[in-house]
C-alpha cells in the first residue's frame, strides 16, 4: 500500500472515530470497574460476564419481545443492577463481614468463580449461538467526507451521556457523596450516621449496570454469547490500571485511549498487534508510573 | 448522668480481654478525661461505646438508653459524636462537602440543613471563608478544627474524643485545647482519650486513670492532679 493512502487524513480521521467508539465502550466499563475498585478495593473479575448479560438482556428485548431497543438499554441496566446489588449482599457482603484483612484475596477469587459459573450457566442456558441484533438504528449520517452508521454514533452519544450522568450523580446526589465520603474514610463515614454496607451494595450495583448498559450498547459490535465479555473485560482492566486504580475519570480515559491505540495498530500493522501494544503499554507503566497514566504519585485522585 | 459505664469486659479475642470490669462515668456538660499508660485499653474503650466492638460483660448507658446492639453508624442518631484516631476528613472533598456530610442524618430537611450551616459558620468563620477548598488542603490544624466542627452539624449531646491532638505540632496542639474548652462552654459532655496528659489535665473536670484494662485511680481534677506525677511513675 502506498503510504500516501495511509496518511490521507480523511482515513485517520476515520480510523480516529472508530477508535473513539471502542475506547468510549470501554472507557464505560472500566468506569464501572474503576468504581468498585476504588471504593470497595475489589477487583472484580466476573465484570466481563456483567456485560454477558446486558448483551441477553438487550437481546431478549429487542429481537425476542420486539420491543424497541432502549427498553433494552434500560432493561439490562435493570437487570444488572439488581444482580449486582444480590451478589454484593450475600457473597461479598459474607467474605467483607468474615474475613478480616484478606477479605480481599477471597473476593478476587470469589469473582474469578462467578465468572466461571456465569459462563456456564449462560452456555447451558442460552447454547453457544451468537444472538445478535444487526442493526439497532438503521441509516447513517455523513460527517464531512466520514460515513458513521447510526449504531456507532449511538454508542459514542450514550457514552458520553451515562458518564456525563454519572458524574452528575456522584458529585451531587445524597447517596454519590456518601459514594465519595466512604471510599475516602469508610471509618469516618461510619461516624457521620452513613449505611457504609448500603454505599457498597450501591456501588456495586452501579458498577455491574454500567457493564450491562455497555453489552446492550456493544450488541450490534459484539453479538450475545457465552464468553463475549473476555475481551472488552481485559481492555478495561488495562484501562483501569492505565488510569490509576481507582481514578474513575483516569479510567475512562485510558479506555479512550486503548480504543484509539486498538484502532491505529488494526490499521498500521495488522489487527494481532492491537494486544501486544496493549500488553506492553500496561506492563510499562506498572514499572514506570504504577499510580498510573492519569494519577499523581501521592495516589491523589479527583 | 449522660454516659454511664458498668462492669465492661471487651476483647478483641474471646480468651483475651483488653478492658475487665471497668467502670466510667462522663458526667453532663463536664470534660472527662481518661489517661493511662500505652496498652491501658483507653481507645478500646471508646470502640466498645461506640459499637466497634461489642462488650461480653458490662452496660453502657446514654442518657438512660443502653447501648448494646448498636452499630457505629447509629451513634450519632443516640447523641453521641465520635472523633476517631488520626485524620478523619474527606481529603478530596470540599470543606463546604464535609460538614454537609455531617448533617448527613437531618436528611433532605433543606431548612435545618442551612439552619446548620448557619450555625456553623458562624461559629467557625474561618470554616466559611475556606469552604470551597479541599479538606486535604487546609493546613493540620484547619483539618482538626472541620473534623470538631463536623461532629457537631447535627447538635449530639457527647463528644467522644481519640486522641484530638495526637499528630500537630506543639503550637497547634493548645489551640485544639482550646477549641475542646469552647466546646464544653456550649454545653457539650465530652470524653478524650489522651496521651497528652498535662495539656488534656488542664481542661478536666474529673479524670480516669486506666492500666492494664482496669479502672487505676479516678477523681475530680484536683484530686488528681497533686497526685499526676506519682500516678505516672506507677507506669514505669
Amino acid at each position: 500500500m502506498e503510504l500516501s493512502i495511509l496518511l490521507d487524513p480523511f482515513i485517520l480521521a476515520e480510523v480516529s472515530l472508530q477508535g473513539l467508539i471502542r475506547g468510549s465502550m470501554y472507557g464505560l466499563m472500566a468506569c464501572g470497574l474503576s468504581l468498585i475498585f476504588g471504593l470497595m478495593g475489589v477487583k472484580n473479575f466476573s465484570h466481563g460476564e456483567f456485560f454477558m448479560l446486558g448483551a441477553y438482556a438487550m437481546f431478549f428485548v429487542a429481537v425476542i419481545m420486539d420491543m424497541p431497543f432502549i427498553l433494552g438499554i434500560g432493561a439490562a441496566a435493570a437487570v444488572l443492577f439488581v444482580f449486582g446489588v444480590l451478589v454484593e449482599r450475600t457473597l461479598i457482603r459474607t467474605l467483607r463481614r468474615r474475613a478480616g484483612r484478606e477479605w480481599l484475596l477471597d473476593a478476587f477469587v470469589l469473582t474469578i468463580g462467578l465468572m466461571v459459573v456465569l459462563q456456564n450457566l449462560a452456555l447451558l442456558t442460552f447454547g453457544s449461538t451468537r444472538r445478535g441484533v444487526p442493526t439497532l438504528i438503521p441509516g447513517g449520517v455523513e460527517i464531512g467526507p466520514i460515513w458513521l452508521t447510526n449504531d456507532r454514533l449511538l454508542i459514542l452519544v450514550a457514552a458520553i451521556l451515562i458518564v456525563s450522568m454519572l458524574g452528575v450523580f456522584i458529585r451531587y446526589t445524597r447517596m454519590g457523596k456518601a459514594m465519595l465520603a466512604t471510599g475516602q474514610h469508610p471509618e469516618a463515614a461510619q461516624t457521620l450516621g452513613i449505611d457504609i454496607n448500603r454505599v457498597y451494595t450501591y456501588t456495586f450495583g452501579l458498577g455491574a449496570a454500567l457493564a450491562g448498559i455497555a453489552g446492550a450498547l456493544l450488541i450490534s459490535i459484539f453479538p450475545a454469547y457465552p464468553t463475549v465479555g473476555f475481551h472488552p473485560v481485559i481492555k478495561s482492566i488495562a484501562a483501569v490500571i492505565l488510569g490509576g486504580l481507582g481514578n474513575v475519570p483516569g479510567a475512562i480515559a485510558a479506555g479512550v485511549l486503548l480504543g484509539l491505540i486498538e484502532a491505529y495498530t488494526t490499521f498500521f500493522l495488522a489487527s494481532g498487534w492491537q494486544h501486544v501494544i496493549t500488553a506492553v503499554l500496561v506492563v510499562l507503566v506498572l514499572i514506570v508510573r504504577p499510580y498510573g497514566l492519569f494519577s499523581s504519585a501521592k495516589g491523589e485522585r479527583p | 448522668m449522660a454516659l454511664e459505664i458498668e462492669g465492661v469486659t471487651a476483647g478483641y479475642v474471646k480468651e483475651v480481654p483488653i478492658l475487665r470490669d471497668v467502670d466510667l462515668t462522663a458526667g453532663d456538660g463536664l470534660v472527662t478525661v481518661i489517661i493511662g499508660p500505652n496498652g491501658a485499653g483507653k481507645s478500646t474503650l471508646l470502640k466498645v461505646i461506640c459499637g466497634y466492638l461489642q462488650a461480653a460483660q458490662g452496660v453502657i448507658r446514654h442518657d438512660g438508653v443502653s447501648l448494646s446492639g448498636l452499630q457505629p453508624k447509629d451513634m450519632l442518631r443516640h447523641g453521641i459524636a465520635y472523633l476517631i484516631q488520626g485524620h478523619s476528613v474527606f481529603p478530596r472533598m470540599s470543606v463546604q462537602d464535609n460538614l454537609e456530610l455531617g448533617a448527613w442524618l437531618l436528611g433532605r430537611d433543606r431548612r435545618a440543613i442551612r439552619q446548620a450551616f448557619d450555625d456553623l459558620y458562624t461559629r467557625y468563620p474561618l470554616l466559611r471563608q475556606k469552604r470551597r477548598m479541599l479538606a486535604g488542603d487546609l493546613s493540620g490544624g484547619e483539618q482538626r478544627m472541620l473534623e470538631l466542627a463536623r461532629l457537631t452539624m447535627t447538635q449530639p449531646k457527647t463528644l467522644l474524643l481519640d486522641e484530638p491532638s495526637v499528630g500537630l505540632m506543639p503550637k497547634l496542639v493548645d489551640s485544639v485545647y482550646q477549641e475542646i474548652a469552647r466546646l464544653k462552654e456550649h454545653g457539650y459532655t465530652i470524653l478524650i482519650v489522651d496521651q497528652n496528659v498535662r495539656k488534656a489535665m488542664h481542661i478536666a473536670d474529673y479524670v480516669y486513670v486506666l492500666k492494664l484494662g482496669e479502672n487505676s485511680h479516678h477523681g475530680p481534677r484536683d484530686d488528681i492532679e497533686p497526685r499526676l506525677n506519682a500516678i505516672i511513675r506507677e507506669w514505669i
